[in-house]
């Protein structure tokens, strides 16, 4: 073996140095599009958020152009990968799903294409008119086209609801609680005779509640309306102290103990929607077909759901729309749900009877419940600045724990919400 | 060798001098070349972003949209912010309660370790594992073992017959947690070193005070801690680095239990300097607070490096007075 000597070995270094640096340098050059292939569209996206069995047509090409379609897994801190992207102005996907806090994207709206420009009104009647609107921007743009959706209802142990001597079948479950005063009743009957609570914290009961309401935090003009008499929010938060003090909430705060708390049938209930199912049939296999899903209180809400929007840097809009017409048409997404459970928001797609439903809850078929339920849930904007509101929940988790007065805790929320959006030049 | 040569050149300047520096300084472009990686990833990953946040601090910024100039503003802000100072009692209380009963076990197995023992490499290894353990399968562990209602450490305490403790949900008990999980970690890391100090120290001083009749006490505490003090002082430097800027234990433990992304479960009770920076910069995207937040860290920063910094160089000059007497 020729010996290394020392001017070989550096020479050596200095070449890696110098391929080193022109890598990084061409890297730095105007390079806005993540593929080079001119025929190729790259999505961004997250585990679970889009059939790979679809994906896998799609690489082989988009129907109806000459373009393929590469799908890229981003992983954990999406949106922090994909506002850098946008930002810099460089390695910008050609489409991204965005989940349901799209409204984060607002002030940055321009980056987005406006795809009613591209022809998406005429796709608006296959779709639930209030997910529509939620994709569209404060100005009237339509910048994220609707995914998939999570309309709400009342999940429970209907095994321990018969322990406790209360009405079990969903029906009459739904009856005995048309409103959250009624609803509240039941839980009290559940902690004395059962002892279980019929929702893990107190955070999540005020958030279905907002879910489930036409009126959030802020109007369309972005002013707040949780300082009004008989706000929705101040609602919300009266039920969710209302459910401390009665101990309807379990208090399990940490996942681990949400987790244990739900396979032991110490918390018998959740709010939540249609795709908390998949969650209940990973975390507690053993207690299937001992859950049902009865009616909320109100009318149902939506938790969650994800979008899907077109950057403006995108290479070929009009391929992409092709792309997300053909992959979200009701045939397409009934599809998608039999592969990776996302619930459609193409109504059309429940009458196709191609949509396999699952056996965890018994008779109940979860796939007409939560169908039904997407049909009512209100209309509703969700503001941008609903990132920063978070005080709300802070304080209820001290009302509890019991370190704070539920009248001081909210004063508290107010100023301290108040105060972020003062800083934010919000107020 | 060449760099001799250069110091010794005269300081009288011919005009061909700076020429023949420059030649000088291009011969030596190899040396530099094998350098340059080293400082063109610092400079692209460690200076760039260090002076970008200096600028960003001065500015209110969301990560997409444009930049406002708002002078001091952040950090006006910060002075003012209850959340801020919330943050900075935390990482104080978390980071004292843990050293001091973390160096003083350490120093105890150190110490231990250190005497004729059977199975002697099996501890060290055992006490070293949790430090290259995963942080965050760590934090999963602890969540199930703290975990309120149906943890083991709960159910320790339920059989002893005592009250249960909210480990992850009341304020001083999730402060408690993280204590743990931090000395749980860090303990073998400082026994190990101490351990490396211990072994310089010459036999012959043991022997010495042995022979003087001194017991395992009196050499523990006139031997073995005096002649470790350097070590001992490097400890508490890494062990204040590592406690200001404490992020992982917290963010991964309380991910979301407090109702809110990354803000240290509830009531904000396990809310670091680090993890409020954190959760300014990516969740709330406010880019400009959570560079103000940093620099303010930095700032708390210095002034303990400045009292350690002190501290070494008082007991340095102390040490060369000695040597200085002793030589004469």
């Amino acid at each position: 073996m020729a010996r290394l000597s020392r001017r070989r070995l550096l020479g050596l270094a200095s070449a890696g140095t110098a391929a080193l640096a022109a890598g990084g340098l061409s890297g730095c050059g105007s390079e806005v599009s993540l593929s080079s292939d001119p025929h190729e569209l790259v999505l961004w996206l997250w585990n679970r958020s889009a059939s790979p069995e679809l994906l896998a047509e799609s690489a082989r090409g988009i129907p109806g152009t000459d373009f393929r379609l590469r799908a890229d897994y981003i992983g954990t801190t999406f949106d922090t990968k994909l506002r850098t992207s946008l930002a810099a102005g460089a390695y910008i996907p050609d489409l991204t799903n965005i989940n349901s806090n799209n409204s984060l994207y607002f002030p940055a709206e321009d980056q987005f294409l406006d795809l009613y420009e591209l022809g998406a009104a005429e796709l608006e009647r296959d779709f639930y008119p209030w997910k529509w609107s939620l994709g569209e921007t404060p100005t009237g743009r339509f910048c994220f086209f609707p995914l998939d959706i999570g309309p709400t209802g009342f999940f429970y142990r209907q095994d321990i609801f018969e322990r406790a001597g209360l009405p079990s079948e969903p029906d009459e479950v739904s009856a005995a609680t048309r409103t959250w005063d009624e609803w509240i009743e039941l839980g009290e009957k559940l902690r004395r005779d059962a002892d279980a609570g019929m929702v893990q914290t107190a955070a999540q009961l005020f958030n279905q509640f907002l879910n489930a309401s036409p009126e959030r935090y802020f109007d369309t003009a972005d002013r707040p309306l949780y300082e009004q008499e008989g706000s929705a929010v101040r609602q919300a938060w009266d039920l969710a102290v209302r459910a401390v003090q009665t101990g309807v909430v379990t208090g399990a705060s940490s996942t681990t103990d949400q987790n244990a708390a739900w396979v032991s049938g110490r918390t018998a209930g959740q709010v939540e929607g249609a795709w908390w199912s998949e969650i209940v049939v990973d975390t507690a296999p053993e207690t299937a077909g001992s859950w049902r899903i009865a009616q909320q209180p109100g009318p149902p809400g939506n938790s969650g759901g994800s979008f899907v929007a077109v950057p403006r840097t995108c290479k070929n809009p009009e391929a992409a729309f092709a792309w997300i017409r053909w992959a979200q048409s009701p045939q397409m997404q009934a599809r998608t749900f039999n592969d990776v459970q996302l619930f459609p928001s193409t109504p059309e797609s429940f009458e196709l009877g191609v949509m396999e439903s699952s056996d965890f809850f018994g008779d109940q078929d979860p796939l007409e419940f939560f169908s039904e339920a997407a049909q009512t849930v209100p209309t509703t904007f969700i503001s941008t600045h609903e990132s920063k509101v978070g005080a709300f929940r802070t304080e209820l988790g001290l009302v509890s724990n019991g370190s704070k007065e539920p009248e001081r805790a909210w004063e508290d929320a107010v100023t301290e919400v108040n105060r972020v959006l003062r800083k934010r030049g919000v107020l | 060798m060449a760099a001799t040569t250069t110091a010794t050149v005269p300081a009288t300047r011919s005009a061909a001098a700076p020429v023949r520096r420059r030649r000088r300084l291009l011969s030596y472009w190899p040396q530099y070349v094998a350098i340059a990686p080293f400082y063109l990833l610092f400079l692209a990953f460690g200076l760039f972003p260090i002076l970008f946040s200096i600028y960003l601090s001065f500015n209110e910024w969301d990560g997409v949209g444009e930049m406002t100039f708002v002078g001091l503003g952040q950090y006006q802000y910060l002075v003012a912010d209850p959340r801020f100072w919330n943050a900075v009692s935390n990482t104080f209380i978390i980071w004292i309660g843990s050293t001091v009963p973390m160096l003083f076990l350490a120093l105890l197995l150190a110490f231990l370790l250190h005497q004729s023992i059977r199975f002697k490499g099996a501890y060290r290894v055992a006490f070293f594992l949790p430090n290259v353990t995963s942080m965050v399968a760590m934090a999963i562990v602890f969540g199930s073992v703290f975990s309120d209602s149906f943890g083991l450490a709960n159910g320790f305490l339920r059989w002893l017959g005592s009250q249960e403790i909210g480990w992850l949900t009341e304020s001083w008990a999730i402060k408690l947690t993280l204590v743990l999980m931090v000395i749980w970690r860090w303990t073998g890391y400082n026994a190990i070193i101490y351990l490396a100090g211990l072994q310089a120290i010459p036999t012959e001083l043991y022997d010495a005070a042995k022979v003087d009749g001194a017991s395992t006490w009196r050499i523990f505490t006139s031997v073995t801690v005096p002649m470790l003090r350097p070590v001992i002082l490097f400890t508490v430097i890494t062990s204040t680095i590592g406690g200001l800027s404490l992020f992982t234990e917290p963010q991964v433990l309380l991910a979301n239990s407090g109702g809110n992304e990354n803000s240290g479960g509830p009531g904000e009770a396990g809310m670091t300097i680090v993890l409020y920076q954190y959760n300014q910069a990516f969740t709330q995207f406010d880019f400009g607070y959570g560079s103000a937040i940093a620099w303010a860290l930095f700032l708390i920063a210095a002034v303990f490096s400045i009292i350690n910094w002190r501290l070494v160089r008082e007991r340095e000059g102390l040490a060369d007075r000695r040597t200085r007497r002793a030589g004469r």
